[in-house]
């Protein structure tokens, strides 16, 4: 994988040590000419005489540069005015150069042999070839071992070298350590581009003998992950990159979309609406079965009491999918939210009859609970139309059926927050349950979350989603559920979240990001490199790397959100017939646009969107004779039997009640 | 108004010195530029600047190491190096000789001492036991010997420089040019002196000397220099203004061969080494006399000098029992 070139022989400092400024075991000090191609981040090697070990090996200590200075003999600066007479314009004129030093700081990264561990001696220092970058960052472990877990994350291009760059599998997915973060300012494609990369990466070194991987993204803002499956424009520099880095330069080969509807039920809630692409989006619906479990999420922390979680405990044991008698005379099947505002009613009518308004308990459970659970559920059926159908059932992710090397998109940029946190939490809570059952179809999964300073923020309540993703950071990894996060404030990401991510990326960081505490360890010279990187650099923490390591990575091959968005606009909301016709038409070429209208003219819309989720449910050989058939069974009216409720004198409107 | 207040506002000029350089032998100058000696201003500061320059300075450093009864046995220590200007303005080291050796009475010492001595395989200058047991008047001798050594590495070095400069390549030494005949006589090869023991001018003459003005040089004269008595064309050069300093102050003066040329060019020199004052020598504590060039020299040298023969800065206070 490594190539050596040829060992270049001239060294290109010295180390120097003195009383005040002494070589340590993990730091030294060293020289170089006024003219040299190392700078900050420059990794090195220092060079005892061979032999000089009591064992006879040769001493090598590798290091990076974290520091640098420069200076000249200049006692003070008021003799270069002087000696320019006051007048800057002449003090270049002085016909001899100064004496220079350019005094470089670095940071041990490895010494070999390791022991015994002494102070850095004082030989020559010489830039790392490939292999010594490898030796350095201790890749040789996993790179060159029987089963290579390396997975390239970019090239160390500091002094003109483009050695491979690798993170180490097991610590990255699991099981050693695992988890993700990256941080960086926003606008600059650091964040999202990096993640694409990595995310590309992992897919072509996964090692076999770790099993299958797939990865889903939540795509929060825009259209940033709408296009994987896209391909970009690459320079031919890109292109060597990903040569040398061994990754192909082409867009995901699987790409699954998902998306919420918006509420008319049709057209769905993206920007890939392209027409030439938004057949490959797939509608995501959930019913009401699929909300309940997640319940506590649309509950906040004021709601969050014993009585709530038992009557949600009662529903979803006793109530959901069963047939219900509510002690009043009516049998319920309550699957759908339609179903459980009748249950709601019918219990709330039956209190307000039978006892003349004072009953106030339903089977132990309090109306004022019963009330404000009612208000929390229904309410996300409103809040979220289009995402949860009110009486429909849903279209979902194949749980069991992940594919290899595939990406999961599920777009929720424009879904309500309430709904972007339900999202969140069922389908990482659906990953986590299907890889404990080994049923998911691939043995670990990277979870891509952006904004994490608004899912996990450091302070703030302790909501679902931010517990949520506290569990996957201290034990995703035994499951194989691997969390790539994403921010552009660190500092404010709840520490847990961070800390036990095994790998830490860097981008462009704000000054005032880098004064918090948390970026204390780094030199002034490291923080203003920081500050100042360009894009598609970005600075790397592993476990394997005792010092952070600057690595540029190239661009992401597939297609940039804002740039697809330019090359597939996004095509304006149709005609509901005409969404009808397109989510029938994707699934079967030779459905007829006409037969398709003339079917559903004059049917209730709900009626259609009913058939519609259930021929995608389905996926029949024949779409359209499926449509007509579930369309004829689900129009006519069901049963007139909760209708008779109508006639009792309406509750208190919801918006009024204090609950 | 104090005294001496009272005698600057009455037009005396306002000094600041004290003990200067050691006094040497008056010596013999000729005028060869006009019939007085006067003043003339340097000519255009860059213009006159050489693209390739060498610089040719050493060091010498010596130390009593052991007495032998009293006889004192001495450790010395001399380099000199020639560095040259490239014409992006840094010096290289392109000759650069040291020597490292032992100055000691040897009639003086006891036989089993001078045997050890011998047998050391040091390089060893011998002394005059006669003065062994005058301490004082030994180590004049001792101080003597070792210039006298750095003197004879400093003209071996300037003579193999000479023979291969360049065509446009200008040779600048610290010290006095003539002495080496051949480096006297070399057309590009200048000697500047930071010391004025020696007086070679008179009445007027010296006086317009002694207080001429930043950026001016007097008119050239004729001298006698070093032991070999080979003429040389001198003239002083003030880079730094004296007034409120001392007469010296920022006075060099020049050698160059003895030949209508120099005079021709005495300007035009001037003013190319009037502006080798930036970057200043400093920290230097003869700054305003020493070209930064050659101050390098000096640094450079003191970098590569053995450590045991640089003058250490312990504390000499006795050891107490604790």
């Amino acid at each position: 994988m490594i190539a050596r070139p040829p060992p270049d022989a001239n060294p290109i400092g010295r180390v120097v040590a003195t009383e005040l400024k002494p070589s340590t075991p993990h730091q030294f000090h060293f020289w170089t000419a006024t003219e040299t191609s190392i700078g900050i981040g420059a990794i090195v090697k220092v060079q005892e005489g061979a032999g000089s070990t009591e064992q006879g090996a040769e001493r090598v200590v590798y290091a990076v540069v974290t520091e640098g200075f420069a200076y000249s003999d200049l006692a003070t600066p008021l003799h270069d005015v002087v000696g320019a007479e006051g007048d800057p314009t002449r003090a270049a004129d002085a016909p001899t150069v100064r004496q220079q030093i350019r005094y470089w700081t670095a940071a041990v990264l490895r010494h070999t042999p390791e022991e015994p561990l002494q102070p850095v001696p004082l030989g020559q220092v010489f830039l790392a070839d490939d292999a010594d970058v490898a030796q350095a960052l201790r890749m040789d472990g996993f790179l060159y071992s029987a089963t290579p877990t390396a997975i390239p994350v970019g090239l160390y291009t500091s002094a003109g070298r483009d050695a491979p760059v690798y993170l180490d599998a097991d610590f990255l997915l699991g099981p050693e350590a695992a988890h993700l973060n990256i941080s960086g300012v926003s606008g600059l494609a650091t964040k999202t581009s990096a993640v694409e990369f990595l995310l590309a990466s992992i897919f072509a070194h996964f090692p076999a003998h770790k099993g299958r991987v797939a990865a889903l993204c939540f795509n929060v803002k825009g259209p940033d992950l709408c296009f994987l499956d896209q391909p970009g424009d690459l320079s031919d520099e890109d292109r060597q990159r990903y040569e040398r880095l061994g990754v192909p330069s082409t867009p995901f080969e699987r790409v699954h979309l998902y998306a919420p509807l918006k509420a008319d039920g049709v057209n769905l809630n993206t920007l890939r609406t392209h027409p030439d692409l938004v057949g490959d989006v797939e509608p995501l619906t959930w019913g009401l079965q699929e909300v309940v479990d997640y319940a506590e999420v649309l509950l906040n922390r004021d709601d969050i009491d014993a009585k709530a979680d038992a009557f949600i405990d009662y529903l979803r044991d006793r109530v959901l999918g069963r047939t219900f008698d509510d002690g009043f005379g009516t049998t319920h099947r309550v699957q759908t939210f339609a179903d459980l505002d009748r249950l709601f009613r019918s219990i709330f009518d039956g209190l307000e009859v039978i006892s003349g308004g004072r009953g106030d308990t339903w089977r132990t459970h309090h109306i004022a609970t019963m009330r404000k659970v009612r208000n929390r559920l229904l309410n996300i059926s409103t809040r979220c139309k289009g995402l949860v159908t009110d009486d429909g059932p849903s279209s979902d992710l194949p749980w069991n059926e992940f594919e290899d090397r595939s990406v999961y998109v599920i777009d929720i940029a424009n879904v309500d927050p309430l709904g972007q946190d339900l999202v969140f939490a069922r389908v990482v809570s659906k990953l986590r349950e299907q890889l404990e059952r080994r049923e998911l179809g691939v043995d670990a999964v990277v979870v891509f979350v952006d904004e994490l300073n608004k899912y996990a923020p450091g302070d703030g309540p302790d909501t679902y989603v931010k517990k949520m993703l506290l569990d996957i950071s201290e034990r995703g990894r035994y499951l194989g559920l691997v969390l790539f996060g994403a921010e552009q404030f660190r500092s404010q990401v709840h520490r847990r979240v961070v800390g036990n991510a095994g790998t830490q990326l860097f981008g462009r960081m704000d000054m005032d990001e880098l004064a918090t505490p948390g970026y204390q360890v780094l030199t002034p010279a490291i923080k203003s490199k920081l500050a100042t990187l360009p894009i598609g650099e970005l600075m790397v923490r592993h476990p394997h790397f005792t010092q952070p390591i600057f690595v540029r990575f190239p661009k992401p091959p597939v297609l940039r959100g804002r740039d697809g968005v330019e090359r597939f606009p996004p095509a304006a909301d149709v005609p509901f017939e005409d969404a009808v016709v397109r989510h029938l038409v994707r699934l079967d070429r030779r459905v007829r646009p006409n037969q398709v209208k003339d079917l559903i003219a004059d049917r209730e819309q709900d009626d259609v969107r009913r058939a519609l989720a259930a021929v995608r449910r389905t996926r029949p050989d024949d779409v359209l004779a499926y449509f007509r058939k579930v369309l004829g069974a689900r129009v006519a009216p069901q049963s007139a039997v909760p209708r008779e409720h109508h006639a009792v004198p309406p509750l208190n409107p919801i918006s009024d009640e204090p609950y | 108004m104090t005294w001496w207040q009272a005698l600057i506002a009455a037009g005396a000029v306002p000094g600041s010195g004290g003990k200067g350089d050691e006094p040497g032998a008056a010596d013999h100058a000729d005028l060869v530029e006009g019939s007085e000696l006067t003043t003339h201003p340097v000519g255009d500061h860059n213009a006159q600047i050489p693209a390739v320059v060498s610089f040719l300075n050493g060091i010498e450093r010596w130390h009593v190491v052991a007495y032998d009864g009293v006889a004192q046995v001495v450790s010395a220590f001399v380099a000199a190096a020639v560095r040259r200007r490239d014409k992006h303005g840094v010096l290289h080291t392109s000759v650069e000789r040291s020597r490292a050796f032992a100055i000691a009475p040897l009639q003086s010492m006891s036989p089993a001492l001078r045997q050890i001595l011998e047998q050391s395989g040091a390089d060893v200058e011998p002394m005059d036991g006669a003065l062994a047991g005058q301490p004082a008047r030994y180590l004049e001798q001792v101080e003597s010997t070792v210039r006298r050594v750095r003197a004879h590495l400093e003209r071996e070095i300037a003579e193999a420089c000479i023979d291969k400069l360049g065509g446009d390549e200008w040779l600048v030494l610290d010290g006095l040019l003539s002495r080496s005949p051949s480096v006297a006589r070399h057309p590009r090869a200048l000697g500047v002196i930071k010391s004025h023991g020696a007086q070679f001018l008179e009445g007027r003459g010296l006086e317009r000397a002694l207080t001429l003005p930043a950026g001016h040089r007097t008119s050239v004269f004729a001298v006698r220099g070093g032991h070999t008595r080979t003429e040389v064309y001198s003239w002083y050069l003030r880079l730094w203004p004296w007034e409120g300093n001392d007469l010296f102050y920022g006075l060099l003066r020049i050698e160059a061969r003895a030949h209508p040329d120099t005079v021709a060019r005495a300007s035009d020199l001037s003013g190319w080494l009037f502006a080798e004052r930036a970057p200043l020598a400093t920290p230097a504590a003869r700054w305003d006399r020493l070209l930064y060039p050659l101050h390098h020299v000096e640094e450079y040298l003191k970098a590569l000098a053995p450590r045991d023969i640089r003058s250490h800065r312990a504390s000499r206070l006795p050891r107490t029992g604790t």
